[in-house]
């Protein structure tokens, strides 16, 4: 059940995947200071568990509860891709962190049509 | 054997907590039986509370909600700092009876919170609150089921593992989950808005439930179950098996279900009439049933005084079989033996290890001298890790362990050779943590 992650840098965000084990502490993910955001996702819907935060590194703790492959894309308001986790496993757990500024941001699982059916969210940056 | 003694206190306190210090230990067997049995059914006169450090992880405080694996350590730390274990013991309990699982962190920890409050109270009350948690109706997908396509799951499991066990047929768990239909999740951009009743999307026709007829709704099929004469010699049943190891007699079933049912369906007086039962303090010197990995691990942490400062039991107590707020089905864990496979162990000498590096168990350098004797060695490891009971079997062989720890070391050595006074208090407090009778209760 351990969730394998890796990075991606997209559109000059940074970002940061860590190696957790299910219901473990992703201690390497924990550079201080950082905010959590705990983010669920099943078929359809994508939770995110805050609904705004701080400026700064975010971590996006994302756990699939659902029976699919899923992931996590986080865009800017108007659309643009700022980073992308890997595909997560059913029971599986990656974690995407980023440095965002105030703004609006869109949390979306970008597999198969997920978006459209319900796997959208929406996070506020203060 | 004395009426009331140290190792009736200690085998309360394991069964309906998460074990006795010394100084408990000798206290309650001074204050007697009823007042112990008072304190840990009824809880300390001053009132529930946590006592002790608040965890810190990482320089941080929890976040149970957004960090995984927090979710864990949070429900840990209640049951290392409260001063009335029985209540986290019966929450524990809930969550394995009406095990919810691979739902949202907030909607999980609201649950518990629910199960908290109903631990010795009414169950009607709290099969009530069950069946209106969120999580709970996710899981089940209690949550939008409609007159048109009735979901049945919430009504069997409802029937089979929460209230009955036997004596329904399939038409009235057909007719219960039509009695159940109506409620509505709430969604908006992902975010959960709640549930709630929907009567547009309700059966009210008529349903034939157990043999009555009615136009039934929630509160009814609620009343109908735990009317049923199945429910209290099941639930009491239950109950028992998780305080006491050898099944209850029928003549004891029959007991506890006319107690339960004279409380008005409470469970607290079921509760204490368990706990007070001769049969739970049969054998004290040979324990018989397996500690829950979670019970395990707060019981030797509450005993060595350690609090929530890593995040090691988190995937500890995953590895050892039981990863609270992720129950393996719904019907819960499988407990007894099955917590004992060799993996599971393997994790709890892992545990060990981590317990004797990371609290006041630690072995600091210079702390032991070697000239104590081999008693002395194994009296200081006791005392470090929350003096146990322990065999005289284990005691001694402990104990020849330290005798012959050193006999490698010329004598004219011995005194300086306190490097290896503390590779043997390691030694001792590890094997004391792990031991047979530490697996038991």
């Amino acid at each position: 059940m351990h969730a394998r992650t890796k990075g991606r840098l997209l559109a000059g965000a940074a970002v940061v995947a860590a190696l957790a084990p299910a219901g473990g502490v992703a201690s390497a993910a924990r550079r201080a200071p950082s905010t959590a955001v705990g983010v669920g996702a099943r078929e359809f819907r994508l939770t995110a568990y805050r609904v705004s935060v701080p400026a700064g590194i975010v971590r996006f703790n994302l756990a699939n509860y659902g029976q699919d492959v899923h992931d996590l894309v986080v865009a800017t308001a108007g659309g643009r891709r700022l980073a992308r986790s890997v595909e997560v496993r059913p029971g599986g757990r990656t974690t995407l962190r980023l440095r965002l500024r105030p703004g609006s941001y869109r949390l979306v699982c970008d597999l198969a049509d997920h978006a459209a059916l319900g796997m959208h969210a929406t996070i506020r940056v203060r | 054997m004395a009426d009331w003694s140290e190792q009736h206190v200690r085998r309360l306190f394991w069964r309906a907590g998460f074990g006795a210090t010394a100084e408990e230990a000798g206290v309650w067997a001074q204050r007697g039986r009823r007042a112990t049995l008072d304190h840990v059914v009824d809880g300390p006169v001053e009132g529930r509370k946590l006592r002790g450090p608040a965890p810190r992880v990482d320089r941080r405080g929890l976040d149970p909600v957004n960090e995984w694996g927090d979710d864990v350590l949070w429900w840990l730390d209640q049951m290392l700092r409260t001063n009335y274990p029985l209540v986290e013991r019966m929450t524990l309990f809930w969550h394995d009876h009406f095990a919810t699982s691979d739902q949202d962190a907030p909607l999980m920890l609201r649950q518990n919170r629910m199960l908290r409050g109903h631990a010795l109270g009414s169950f009607p009350a709290l099969l009530r609150d069950v069946t209106h948690d969120p999580a709970m109706q996710l899981f089940l997908s209690l949550a939008d089921s409609s007159k048109g396509a009735p979901n049945e799951n919430y009504a069997r499991e409802l029937m089979e593992l929460f209230t009955l066990g036997s004596g329904y047929g399939e038409r009235d768990i057909r007719e219960t989950a039509r009695a159940l239909t109506g409620f509505r999740s709430n969604w908006k951009d992902g975010r959960f808005g709640g549930i709630a009743f929907d009567r547009e999307q309700h059966d009210g026709g008529v349903k034939r439930i157990f043999g009555r007829a009615g136009r039934f709704g929630v509160d009814d099929v609620i009343a109908l179950v735990c009317d049923h004469p199945r429910h209290a010699p099941f639930l009491v049943a239950k109950l028992w098996s998780y305080f006491i190891a050898e099944p209850p007699s029928r003549e004891t079933v029959r007991g506890l279900a006319a107690t339960y049912r004279r409380s008005g369906l409470s469970i607290k007086p079921v509760v204490r009439a368990i706990l007070e039962h001769p049969m739970l303090y049969r054998r004290l010197d040979a324990p018989d049933m397996v500690k829950w990995p979670v019970v395990y691990v707060a019981g030797a942490m509450r005993a060595s005084r350690t609090f929530v400062t890593a995040g090691y039991p988190t995937w500890l107590l995953a590895s050892m079989g039981q990863q609270l707020f992720h129950p393996p089905s719904v019907a819960g864990w499988d407990w007894g033996a099955a917590w004992l496979s060799s993996n599971s162990m393997k994790q709890r000498f892992t545990f060990g290890n981590h317990l004797i590096e990371n609290g006041p168990a630690k072995v600091e350098k210079g702390s032991v001298k070697v000239t104590i004797g081999a008693r002395g060695h194994y009296a200081l490891a006791h005392a470090a890790v929350g003096s146990p009971q322990v065999s005289t079997h284990t005691r001694e062989v402990l104990t020849h362990l330290a005798a012959g720890w050193f006999h490698d070391i010329p004598a004219s050595w011995r005194a300086k050779a306190g490097w290896r006074a503390e590779s043997l208090q390691r030694t001792l407090r590890h094997l004391l943590l792990t031991c047979p009778e530490s697996q038991l209760c």
